[in-house]
């Protein structure tokens, strides 16, 4: 059940690189938030301190109970609700509904995006002894997730784009960070999450202002600095 | 005395949103200074090196020294900022903001310094980022937007970036369940070798893009030329060393698990993309303060070349990483200097600066003698023993390549010194700036050349050095 999540997570991906209109990317958002939540779940029901007597001995699992409130927060909470409602203030104020002008028309788009998602999943299939370490699936799809974000912000011209492929990266390594079978440290979990939120707040800021500045969501007008003239 | 120095910034914040008054800003940032400079020397002084593993901030060998060039050169653009600001005209709230973004900034670096831990050394790095982005936007213009937009998005993305390594870190680490350093060291041995190779590719370039080594430099140049003096200082002599710290913590995994060659290879690499990259950006430069970036990015591929020589070249590597932060904290600081007096950044309209100003025209040239590392400059002596450790392990060719690209920065350098400082000018009356904005160079040039004619403690440089 796990897989089938994973494997949807990817072709989010593919939807997010074949359309233009940034509402759905934002909804795309949604959707892999709720995602990353069941895969977490699936992930955790496997661990064998997951079950339901953790809450009675709080004292000792209260690690356990950290690390489940923050994917719940971290999952629903940011990525779901927090930051697309964040996002949809963003595109309601600045009034750009769509990303027209990617550099690779949307075809081409999805064409190599679903190529690099299934060098993910022939990567998963690799029979390399490292990667008994890890859930080869996660691993192969998160690493997909995060070279498809990191093209889109090379291709795609709006700010706002810019920023949702961001939060895609971020959502492919949180995956990558459930493929590990024991938690990261807390305190780390925690910067995790004030990464996630406050780059998110601050890029969001920043396109108000550009905003405000360029009349303009285009990167090419954030070309003025530069060493010839 | 850690907890002091953590705990202050957070504190001062308070004192700074309850008082509302225009001058509190620099005297609790200057308190600040003076704080952590203390606390710096007592910490070094009495260090403690055997608590590591218990507390997640902690003083050893090696951050003691990237501890105490971080206060000297607080202390310093803190007396500089409160002669920079004097005639500022912005708002109080812009102002207060000013302040809680200098705090943040600091204490995040100086965490940064201190953490015994991987993660938390990874959670404070993406905090500088946060905290400085406000001080890069603080003009407030048009440039100013976009040098903050790609200050904080390929920023954002290098430590995302990072924390990948550190996932894939964790991944090799087996069983062992800690990212703290003395934890990886003792177990270096048995991580998969596959998984930590890897882990190397993404740390280094992400925290290699706050190092701002080439290819992921972008954001470095406008970030410099556009905040304010005081800040471009602090971005390039101590924001850059913290995150050289970082790569330097985790290259030693490396080097105990005896997978060094392949790193070493990538960071001579981008060391060597970096010198090329900023002797052709300041042959051709027409913006001073730009001008110190590129130099900056240059010193950042000699860091990463004496890195990745190893032995002796670590040692240059930390030698250089001290005179280049003094001198490029006064040469960014009388960059301030001459842009109160000319109101440009451009170089061709700065003519005659000796009779402008002499003391900034002397500040000017010697700030260029000293980051040309002409002697009695430290930066002579992390050079010349950099070029000596290549010559011992017969890289010949690197160091021509080495030489000649230094060669071309040096005369980049020297044509816009010179040019600035004694040709002709006719339109600038005489310029008067208070002593705040002077003194702070005057002593950090004159650290820098007395520890290039004596510099005692090159024994405890080695002794932190133990193992790379």
């Amino acid at each position: 059940m796990e897989n089938i999540f994973i494997i949807l997570l990817g072709l989010t991906m593919l939807y997010i690189a074949s359309t233009s209109r940034l509402l759905g990317h934002i909804n795309m958002l949604v959707v892999q938030g709720v995602l990353l939540l069941l895969i977490s779940i699936g992930g955790l029901a496997d661990e064998q301190w997951f079950n339901f007597e953790i809450f009675n001995n709080t004292k000792e699992n209260f690690n356990h109970i950290l690390g489940i409130l923050f994917i719940l927060i971290e999952t629903i909470g940011v990525k779901s609700i927090l930051i697309p409602v964040f996002l949809k203030k963003v595109l309601n104020k600045t009034h750009t509904h769509r990303d027209s002008g990617a550099n690779i028309p949307h075809f081409y788009a999805l064409v190599i995006s679903s190529l690099i998602l299934f060098a993910g999943f022939m990567m998963a299939n690799l029979h390399i002894n490292s990667f008994k370490l890890i859930s080869p699936l996660i691993f192969g799809v998160s690493i997909s997730i995060i070279i498809t974000s990191l093209w889109m912000i090379s291709i795609k011209h709006t700010v706002l784009s810019n920023v949702i492929s961001f939060i895609t990266m971020e959502n492919g390594i949180f995956l990558l960070s459930l493929a590990i079978a024991k938690e990261m440290p807390i305190v780390v979990n925690l910067g995790v999450l004030l990464d996630i939120f406050i780059a998110v707040f601050i890029l969001g800021m920043l396109v108000l202002e550009i905003d405000n500045e360029f009349r303009d969501l285009e990167v090419s007008q954030l070309s003025d600095l530069k060493d010839y003239e | 005395m850690i907890s002091l120095i953590l705990i202050f910034p957070i504190l001062a914040c308070l004192i700074i949103f309850l008082i509302k008054n225009k001058n509190i800003n620099n005297i609790i940032i200057s308190l600040y200074a003076i704080i952590h400079f203390v606390c710096s020397v007592c910490l070094c002084l009495n260090f403690n090196p055997y608590d590591i593993k218990q507390n997640l901030f902690a003083v050893d060998e090696l951050n003691k020294i990237f501890l105490i060039v971080l206060s000297v050169v607080f202390l310093a653009v803190a007396i500089y900022n409160s002669g920079y600001m004097k005639d500022e005209v912005s708002s109080h709230k812009k102002l207060r903001h000013f302040g809680y973004a200098v705090l943040l900034f600091i204490l995040s670096m100086t965490g940064t310094i201190l953490s015994s831990n991987l993660g938390i050394s990874w959670v404070l790095i993406e905090a500088t980022t946060l905290a400085s982005a406000y001080l890069i936007y603080f003009n407030k213009t048009k440039h100013s937007i976009e040098a903050v937009w790609k200050y904080v998005f390929i920023c954002s993305i290098g430590i995302a970036l990072a924390f990948v390594g550190i996932i894939l870190l964790t991944i090799s680490t087996g069983d062992l369940n800690s990212l703290y350093f003395v934890d990886l060291y003792n177990n270096a041995k048995i991580f998969n070798m596959f998984w930590l190779k890897l882990s190397f590719v993404f740390i280094l370039f992400g925290i290699g893009t706050k190092m701002g080594l080439v290819p992921v430099h972008f954001w470095l140049p406008d970030a410099h030329a556009q905040s304010p003096s005081p800040i471009s200082a602090l971005l390039s002599a101590t924001l850059l060393n913290c995150a050289f710290f970082v790569i330097l913590k985790v290259f030693k995994i490396l080097i105990i698990a005896g997978c060094d060659s392949w790193a070493r290879i990538m960071l001579y690499t981008m060391g060597f993309l970096s010198l090329f990259i900023a002797s052709v950006f300041i042959y051709h430069i027409n913006n001073y303060k730009r001008m110190l970036a590129y130099s900056s990015i240059e010193n950042m591929g000699i860091l990463a070349i004496g890195m990745a020589l190893g032995g002796i070249g670590v040692v240059a590597s930390i030698i250089h990483l001290i005179g280049h932060s003094l001198i490029k904290a006064s040469f960014f600081m009388t960059s301030g200097n001459i842009l109160k007096i000319y109101n440009t950044k451009k170089i061709k309209s700065i003519t005659g600066l000796i009779s402008t100003d002499k003391k900034t025209s002397w500040l000017w040239v010697l700030s260029f003698l000293g980051i040309s590392a002409f002697p009695p400059s430290i930066l002579f002596i992390s050079e010349f023993l950099i070029l000596k450790t290549m010559l011992k392990q017969h890289h010949y060719f690197m160091s021509a390549v080495f030489l000649f690209l230094l060669t071309i920065v040096l005369y980049g350098l020297l044509k816009v010194v010179f040019k600035m400082t004694v040709a002709d000018n006719k339109e600038h009356t005489k310029a008067y700036l208070p002593i705040t904005m002077y003194a702070p160079q005057i002593v950090l040039l004159l650290i820098a050349f007395v520890l290039g004619i004596y510099f005692p403690y090159f024994d405890t440089i080695k002794q932190a050095l133990i193992g790379y």
